[in-house]
């Protein structure tokens, strides 16, 4: 099959540290792949390269078989491609429904839209995607709650709720269930394999229960490099994974 | 046109209708009416971009001054015999626009104290390059008598030098000393109110606010933020450049301080003083600082002094102006000038409270 999301020897170098390098990428449409790797291995780059949030230095990203290497990451988003921060990125004054509503009116109206006169009040598929972000997200109750007034966890759901609300094709998750309580993670991980049956899915996480429990294929990284790729049991065998992680650990950890 | 659209007009106008009345009981003169509706339109258009957009200017003087640069060349050059006020203004305005938009290109990719100087540097060689323009701009002196506009409607030429018919007021005297440029530029000033409050309400406007709160989550939503903060700029820079070319035609002559640093600071302090991202905030301050200045500085040559403390009042206690105040924003103006000074992008990411979560990196299986 095709691939939606294709790099081909992709790199990001600060000076001499090359913190990505050499990344072969594929995911195919509705697979939901889980990237890891030890503390260092270059996850959160590589997320950055894919969301544009940085340029790489080598190598080229496909979307949808278009190149989007030097594609912002505003424009990525129109093509479909959405991410969550790592750390809730609200605004954290407006309602959990105006933060949904504001990305569903910059999927209907465009990077750029100078309506100086007409109101948006009036644009019902924008309320529409809106409502319908929040209540894959189960936030549907608490959508005239200021955003910035929610718990931990729900503001991590409002965040993936709102890269949602743009109608993406691949959705970008960065440690998704980070900081959250044991009952938030669980919830969290069931409406991200929903989701992950409607949508192709990119997720990053340290958590090992979630990535063994829910992703199709693995991704590791290892300083900067593919290290392997495969299903959950393949790399939970794979000797050099178990490689790179004890030999990224302290003496202390490993005996703990 | 909204019900509430048509009330916000109606009660606007005859605010303006009452205010030379209001002016000329506490002594103010027929004209300082006038040119407080022409500060008036420049401040909104300041306020656009500090209170709506985020992004503090020192260099409107360069939209101001340039504007009325602008519309007395374009009466002296291009029209010496049929001067005509629209095409000056109009054209003025338009020229402004571009100015601001290819100055904005640049400046508008910087935030906070950045942005700020790099507008003021902007201004300074504004400045420069028109004190020494010689001929065309008349270098320090200034554009002197050009040519009187008239303001053509339908069939007829309007000559707004002619006076108002006087307007007995009982006991508080009768006004005898407006013009029929108090009447026009009170018109202009309403509907300039009335577009910068639907601007503020409308898609632009939440868009712009939406990016003033949070430009990296609005990135990654996909509105393309420095597009709409150059927008914003050039609809800044345009209204306060419309307002200085109506100035000029109303002063009949143009001088070196229309584009001078102090102007530019006199925005910052009509609007802070009045209300920033309030519509009528400007407006309210530019009176106030205006009505003072003039009452004052025949008074006493500390008035630069009081202008100041005012200033400094005005940020320490009324954050919000005198009109966001009265509409009960308390602190909240704080927040927009804080804002507006912060040199990068707003991000909704709150500093972290504590030390980082420790990473959990072993998998389960291959710890055990």
């Amino acid at each position: 099959m095709d691939a939606i999301l294709e790099t081909r020897g992709l790199g990001k170098s600060f000076g001499h540290f090359a913190a990505a390098a050499d990344i072969d990428f594929r995911v195919a449409p509705g697979e939901l792949r889980a990237v890891i790797g030890p503390n260092g291995a270059g996850k959160t780059t590589f997320f950055n390269l894919i969301a544009g949030t940085i340029a790489p230095t080598s190598g080229t990203i496909s979307f949808k078989e278009r190149d989007v290497t030097r594609t912002s990451g505003t424009r990525r988003v129109h093509f479909g491609l959405a991410k969550a921060f790592q750390t809730a990125n609200l605004y954290g004054d407006q309602t959990v429904h105006q933060n949904c509503r504001l990305a569903a009116l910059a999927h209907v109206q465009g990077p750029f839209a100078p309506q100086v006169f007409r109101r948006s009040k009036r644009l019902r598929t924008v309320d529409d995607i809106a409502e319908r972000a929040l209540s894959r997200l189960e936030l549907d109750e608490l959508a005239d709650v200021r955003a910035g007034d929610l718990s931990h966890g729900d503001k991590k759901r409002l965040d993936i709720a709102v890269a949602l609300a743009t109608e993406p094709e691949i959705l970008l998750l960065d440690e998704p269930v980070a900081g959250m309580s044991r009952d938030e993670a669980r919830k969290t991980e069931a409406l991200i394999r929903r989701l992950a049956s409607e949508m192709t899915v990119l997720i990053i996480e340290h958590d090992m229960d979630l990535i063994m429990g829910i992703s199709d294929s693995i991704t590791v990284l290892h300083q900067g490099r593919v290290l392997a790729t495969g299903t959950p049991g393949e790399i939970r065998e794979n000797p050099n994974v178990q490689e790179a992680y004890l030999g990224g650990h302290s003496q202390e950890e490993m005996h703990a | 046109m909204l019900a509430g659209d048509v009330r916000f007009l109606i009660f606007t106008a005859i605010g303006l209708a009452a205010f030379p009345l209001a002016l000329h009981a506490v002594g103010g003169y027929g004209g300082l009416a006038t040119q407080i509706c022409i500060l008036s339109v420049a401040a909104i258009g300041f306020n656009v971009l500090l209170g709506y957009a985020g992004m503090l200017s020192y260099g409107h003087a360069m939209f101001y001054g340039g504007g009325g640069y602008l519309a007395a060349i374009l009466l002296m050059r291009a029209m010496p015999a049929h001067p005509n006020l629209w095409l000056a203004v109009l054209g003025a305005t338009i020229a402004t626009a571009a100015l601001a938009l290819a100055i904005g290109s640049v400046t508008v990719r910087l935030y906070g104290i950045y942005f700020a100087l790099l507008t003021l540097a902007f201004a300074q060689m504004v400045f420069f390059i028109v004190e020494q323009g010689g001929e065309i701009t008349g270098g320090d002196d200034g554009l002197q008598s050009f040519p009187n506009a008239l303001l053509p409607i339908g069939p007829w030429s309007i000559d707004l030098t002619a006076p108002v018919p006087p307007i007995d007021m009982g006991p508080l005297g009768t006004v005898s000393d407006l013009k029929l440029w108090y009447v026009f530029a009170a018109i202009v000033l309403l509907l300039v109110l009335w577009f910068t409050r639907a601007l503020t309400r409308s898609q632009f406007g939440e868009v712009l606010g939406a990016i003033r709160e949070n430009e990296e989550r609005s990135l990654f939503v996909g509105f393309n933020a420095a597009t709409y903060r150059l927008a914003a700029f050039a609809i800044s820079g345009a209204l306060t450049g419309f307002a200085g070319a109506m100035r000029a035609l109303y002063d009949g002559t143009v001088a070196v301080d229309s584009l001078g640093i102090d102007r530019s600071g006199s925005f910052v302090i009509y609007t802070i003083v009045g209300g920033v991202q309030t519509v009528f905030g400007p407006v309210v301050g530019t009176a106030i600082i205006v009505y003072l200045e003039n009452v004052l500085s025949g008074v006493t040559p500390l008035w630069r002094l009081i202008e100041g403390l005012i200033f400094i009042a005005a940020i320490v206690f009324l954050p919000s102006g005198i009109v966001g105040t009265l509409g009960g924003r308390g602190k909240r103006g704080r927040r927009a000038l804080f804002g507006a000074l912060r040199a990068r992008p707003a991000t909704g990411v709150a500093p972290p409270a504590g030390p980082a979560p420790a990473a959990v990196d072993v998998p389960r299986e291959t710890n055990a």
